[in-house]
């Protein structure tokens, strides 16, 4: 097959795949049969088996063990993003096994059920959620179902052939899977040369040191392999990112000769033949006009814009103008749908889009769904405000292993009622007065294993 | 403590449940479900004689193993008096009392070293779980005198029955019971209070308890009679604490 119509191929595959996704036209008649009778108890409905999603569930059962609660995830195996850059960077120790997890175990020990399946529509005023393998009711739903990239947005002259052609050559690996195996392959494939890394060009996205912390992981990998070459981000933040201080401090300390940071960059093309990237660099962000400048590379990572997973609009629930759900005050309830809930990255509130803060939301609404089902008041501000609510840790260096980190408290935001946070990138104590240091390193690797035990145990 | 639940912990099997109202002025807590009573283990020092209670150090953080013998635990005197009477709540909203420290001053405290949130615990490579004295500020929070545990941080007040008060924790560290003998100054553990995660402990840790303490079967194992007492410092290689 030509190389041509392999992507043709794919270009085909991915516009089915957003047909069936978006649509509940298409589900079969075999489709629309209920999957599971409802029974006389009360049903929680989960869609989306990450962080959020495998948290309220066992939660849920384990607040209120005469809960029906059924999970819907459209993978078969459990990935973790958080700290799959540590597998990218080939840290010792960090392997796929690290990162994966099968879903029966977590609901064989808490009661839930597990389905794999694809969800194609949700009907809210008669609480039914139609997927590719049946209908199932629900008296609460609890929506978790992450991130989808909006390449469309970015590049609206991108057909689906190109977004295809991109998307495997280039890949994001932001959502986990195939993504993160083909960037690793790439990287342990190349030659001498460049890596560029192209982290969102605006708006909310999953993770925001993610890009960042890449960049130091693949540093690191070039440097362990020994690889000539330069790790070049085109970014359009002009330095001022997640735990921005603290990266650059490492970038200049330990990779000095191999990290590129450009902060006032617009990507104009991606030519995946030739392997080049064409962009235009600004000077300052007064700069209209720019330079426009190209660079070849080996490997390239690039991120699109990200917007909510399709599953949010199926909904129907209030959404912001990208297409996170808007929340009821501090709670994680929709605004527009009592029975609806949202975790994880698709929420409005002010917090950041991490693992952890999904843990923290999911927690907090499986509390909550409790009380709402057994008819009892709840009051979402309660343990408000919350200290280090959230913690994020960053891998900078390998061997020895050197880490970064933020915290985030929690507090209600008095001009829209909703969730804010503030963050704080501390020196730890034994950083000799740098923002990383080999403590830090570990506790990566503690709060990770830490969350799989949360997860799974 | 209803008496249906005083039944149940006793259907538990090798653990032996005892009515905390029934021993008077000794247990700590008001309701058998999150308490149980363990073999009554003496402290002993690093050298293996009886501990003085007063020879603690000052806010310093030590270990013991209790209530089986790879379960550590952290034993800190906190210099001053502790609160007394402290109303808890377990992650699943059961209440329970922490009466207080013991000692001449009031001042000493054992709790779980692992943490309630996740699990991380000293081991004696590393350990990311400390208390953090009143002098020095946590990261995890604004309050002082905290239990953190550095990996997700979580901070619990140490003289309030490890309240938490900080991180993703929902509930408090486990309170290992102490006993006073003031003629002797010297302490004995009894029991544990609070929700404890030794059996998930048991079910994470399956490589840890091969390595450390031959396995986990043996590390099931309870303390019996003593057990030795020795700084976290001496306990663990390294230990990392913000």
């Amino acid at each position: 097959m030509e190389r041509r119509d392999l992507f043709k191929l794919a270009g085909v595959s991915i516009a089915a795949a957003a047909i069936t996704g978006c649509s509940s036209s298409t589900a079969s008649v075999e489709a629309a049969k209920p999957i599971k009778a409802k029974s006389n108890g009360k049903r929680v409905v989960v869609v989306g088996a990450g962080f959020g999603g495998l948290t309220v569930a066992k939660q849920l059962r384990q607040k209120e063990s005469s809960l029906e609660v059924i999970v819907l995830e459209k993978k078969d195996i459990f990935m973790a993003c958080p700290y799959s850059n540590a597998y990218l960077g080939g840290i010792e120790g960090v392997t796929l096994e690290t990162l994966t997890h099968d879903f029966y175990a977590p609901a064989q020990a808490h009661g839930y059920e597990f389905i794999q399946t694809e969800v194609t529509a949700i009907d809210k005023a008669n609480k039914i959620v139609t997927t590719t393998s049946g209908t199932i009711s629900y008296d609460i739903l609890v929506l978790s179902p992450g991130i989808v990239y909006d390449y469309e947005s970015q590049f609206p002259t991108w057909n689906k052939e190109k977004i295809a052609q991109v998307s495997r050559a280039c890949p994001a690996a932001l959502m986990p899977g195939s993504e993160h195996l083909a960037l690793k392959r790439q990287l342990e494939n190349m030659d001498d040369g460049n890596v560029v890394i192209i982290p969102p060009a605006s708006g909310k996205y999953r993770c925001p040191p993610a890009p960042y912390e890449r960049t130091s992981m693949v540093a690191q990998y070039m440097k362990s392999e020994d690889i000539q070459g330069k790790v070049i981000v085109l970014d359009t933040r002009g330095g001022a990112f997640a735990k921005g201080a603290a990266f650059k401090e490492s970038w200049q300390d330990l990779f000095a000769d191999t990290i590129e940071y450009k902060g006032n960059t617009k990507i104009v093309d991606i030519d995946t033949q030739k392997k080049i990237v064409t962009y235009k660099e600004f000077k300052d962000v007064e700069d209209e006009i720019g330079v426009e400048k190209t660079v070849s590379y080996e490997v390239c990572n690039f991120i699109p814009i990200n917007k909510a997973s399709p599953v949010i609009a199926m909904a129907g629930i209030k959404t912001n103008a990208a297409g996170f759900a808007m929340m009821e005050g501090t709670s994680f309830r929709s605004i527009s749908d009592k029975n609806i809930y949202v975790l994880g990255d698709c929420v409005t509130h002010g917090v950041p889009p991490s693992g952890q803060t999904a843990i923290w939301g999911a927690k907090r609404a499986a509390s909550e769904i409790v009380a709402q089902l057994g008819g009892k008041a709840f009051d979402s501000k309660s343990n408000l405000p919350a200290q280090s609510a959230n913690v994020c840790y960053s891998m900078v260096n390998g061997n020895p292993n050197e880490a970064i980190m933020v915290t985030h408290d929690f507090d209600i935001n008095p001009t829209t009622g909703n969730l804010k946070s503030k963050g704080n990138v501390p020196k730890p104590n034994d950083g000799n007065g740098k923002f990383r240091s080999k403590g830090v390193g570990k506790l990566t690797t503690e709060w990770f294993n830490g969350v799989k035990r949360d997860l799974f145990l | 403590m209803q008496r249906r639940n005083f039944l149940k912990i006793l259907g538990t099997g090798a653990i032996i449940a005892i009515n905390p109202s029934l021993i008077n002025g000794v247990l700590r807590a008001d309701d058998g479900n999150l308490f149980i009573a363990y073999n009554k283990v003496k402290l002993l020092d690093a050298q293996g004689n009886a501990l003085k209670a007063s020879s603690l150090k000052k806010e310093v953080t030590y270990v013991f193993l209790y209530p089986h013998v790879s379960t550590p635990c952290l034993l800190i005197d906190l210099e001053k008096p502790t609160h007394k009477n402290i109303a808890l709540k377990s992650e699943t909203s059961e209440e329970y009392l922490w009466r207080g420290g013991v000692g001449k001053n009031s001042s000493i405290v054992a709790y779980s070293g692992i943490c309630s949130h996740q699990l991380t615990h000293p081991t004696p490579d590393d350990s990311f779980i400390k208390y953090v004295p009143v002098a020095e500020k946590s990261i995890a929070c604004q309050e002082r005198g905290v239990i953190v545990c550095s990996s997700h941080l979580s901070a619990f007040d140490a003289a309030k029955g490890c309240k938490n008060i900080a991180g993703e924790a929902r509930q408090p560290l486990a309170s290992v019971v102490l006993e006073y003998d003031e003629i002797n100054d010297e302490l004995y553990a009894v029991a544990v209070l609070g929700s404890d995660k030794f059996q998930d402990y048991f079910k994470s840790f399956k490589d840890e308890l091969d390595q450390y303490y031959g396995g986990k079967r043996k590390g099931k194992k309870l303390a019996e009679e003593s057990a030795k007492v020795v700084e976290l410092t001496q306990f663990s290689k390294e230990v990392i604490s913000y």
